[in-house]
């Protein structure tokens, strides 16, 4: 792909008001979106650290039971409960963004996101619950 | 200088991303059910063990990882070519971001395909 970009691109795309500017006009669907690509930076992020973490499989069973230890802590299983949440948001706003790409459903993004919001509350507490009580026994 | 990242507009990258999206919507769920609802709660080596001496699980996971890597740095090279103008740069983190998959694919793969088999 060339990235040589045209003035008129530069115009309309890259200097038009981004959500973090102040003055930004919020609508849901830039509020789906932000929410969308700011957790797709933590799965990224959790998917790295993950790898190298499961890579400790390949030292044997004292050297993986010790790694997986070290992130069995309380912290590490509260952030876990986040990261259920993390992923049900990432998984269902990705199929809401298919659905508005591939079946003409911009029409219904906004009713689509109410439906993926309450998905992802539902199945994050839900989910939540089951971690907790893993957690305690 | 022109750098060039796939040689195409950029359609297949957003094509595979949904395509990829959709496989690990029902993997990753799958992955995480397996070990976070309906196990102990426990990850231990030897619980894992039985599972990944299976071919199956072992190529199903193989693909997982490189699905959940092309999904996930493809993503952040979307939102790298939306804020970074310069093209130096893209050229820079286009190669980190390649490099990085190449590296966790293989420490995946090395973890991977000799388990069971020695």
């Amino acid at each position: 792909m060339s990235l040589y970009m045209s003035p008129k691109y530069k115009e309309q795309v890259l200097d038009r008001k981004r959500w973090f500017e102040w003055d930004y006009k919020w609508f849901w669907g830039s509020f789906a979106w932000v929410l969308h690509r700011l957790s797709g930076w933590a799965l990224v992020f959790y998917l790295l650290l993950h790898i190298w973490v499961i890579h400790h499989l390949s030292r044997g069973p004292a050297a993986f039971d010790q790694v997986m230890q070290a992130v069995g802590t309380p912290l590490f299983k509260v952030l876990e409960i986040g990261l259920w949440g993390v992923i049900v948001y990432h998984a269902f706003n990705g199929m809401r963004v298919i659905i508005v790409d591939f079946w003409h459903g911009s029409k219904y993004q906004k009713q689509l996101f109410f439906i993926v919001l309450f998905l992802f509350v539902v199945l994050w507490v839900g989910g939540g619950i089951i971690m907790a009580l893993h957690m305690i026994h | 200088m022109s750098f060039k990242s796939s040689g195409n507009s950029g359609a297949f990258a957003w094509f595979y991303q949904r395509i990829t999206g959709i496989f690990l919507f029902v993997i990753l769920l799958l992955h995480f059910t397996i070990m976070h609802f309906t196990g102990t709660g426990e990850i231990t080596y030897e619980n894992i063990v039985g599972r990944l001496s299976d071919p199956y699980w072992k190529m199903l996971d193989l693909s997982f990882v490189v699905f959940a890597l092309y999904h996930g740095l493809n993503g952040i090279w979307m939102a790298i070519q939306d804020y970074v103008r310069s093209e130096g740069w893209r050229a820079v983190i286009y190669t980190i971001l390649v490099l990085v998959g190449v590296f966790l694919f293989f420490l995946a793969a090395v973890t991977l395909i000799p388990f069971g088999l020695k």
